[in-house]
């Protein structure tokens, strides 16, 4: 098995530590879907499953959480995943956003 | 409208005379939904955030075109409705079903834009709003029998 080498510390830097994502790659956005009184509570449920590929049940709970609270966040992932996300639900005419989480 | 057959593949529906008419009115009123109206995010704090929403107009746009050719071919073919005894029967494969609910929502949404986003219900329709109201409540009605058909079918 080959030795996993220590990392190296170069003495005379100071490392800093960001309270905010890095990189796209990090998981630190939200993908958001927020109320409006037009598109059906079916329909909602329906592109739920498709996008997340999720069971009715969970697309449900979101669902319903959309529609008594005024928005769901649906998932928490990296800058391109929610983009991507926010691209086919838009494409189903869904309002939903995404937002850094702070 | 209703859902009569399924196979592996593609759904089977039953249509009167005056539901086709209506259905292929609906359709042709697509894309309704204003381009660049969705926001990438509300808070506007990601990175590069007018490049990101330059992307995503660009890709909805393109969207909205595939699906506007994909109607017109579906419009524009004439053995897509079958003359049946009692009206018409209509045959869509499962990814069309998919596209057809994304379309009959942006009629939808893009008709309720046009109203001026309501939030309760819509009082007092005149001339101009009509045709608006009938057109979401269409789109809607549509869209509802073809979750229905998807979801029964589960």
């Amino acid at each position: 098995m080959a030795e996993t080498a220590a990392p190296e510390i170069v003495p005379g830097i100071v490392q800093e530590t960001e309270d905010q994502p890095k990189s796209g790659l990090e998981p630190g956005y939200l993908v958001i879907c927020w109320n409006d009184p037009v598109n059906y509570m079916h329909y909602v449920t329906h592109v739920f499953q498709i996008v997340f590929g999720w069971p009715r049940k969970k697309a449900e709970f979101h669902m319903l959480q959309v529609h008594e609270q005024g928005k769901s966040v649906l998932t928490r992932e990296s800058m391109e995943k929610a983009e991507h996300y926010v691209h086919q639900l838009q494409k189903y005419s869904l309002h939903a956003t995404m937002e850094r989480d702070e | 409208m209703k859902l009569i057959r399924t196979s592996k593949t593609r759904l089977f529906f039953q249509l009167s005379e005056r539901e086709k008419r209506l259905l292929l009115q609906v359709l042709q009123l697509y894309p309704r939904v204003p381009s660049a109206h969705q926001p990438l995010s509300k808070s506007g704090r990601l990175p590069d955030q007018a490049e990101n929403q330059r992307l995503l107009d660009e890709a909805l746009a393109e969207q909205r075109a595939e699906n506007r050719k994909q109607l017109q071919a579906l419009l524009a073919n004439p053995g897509r409705f079958q003359q049946a005894e009692a009206g018409w029967h209509l045959q869509l494969s499962r990814s069309e079903v998919e596209w057809v609910l994304q379309v009959l929502n942006d009629v939808r949404v893009g008709s309720w834009v046009i109203l001026g986003s309501p939030e309760g219900k819509l009082e007092g329709l005149d001339a101009r709003t009509a045709p608006h109201f009938w057109a979401m409540e269409m789109a809607g009605y549509f869209q509802m029998q073809l979750l229905e058909a998807v979801e029964g079918e589960k």
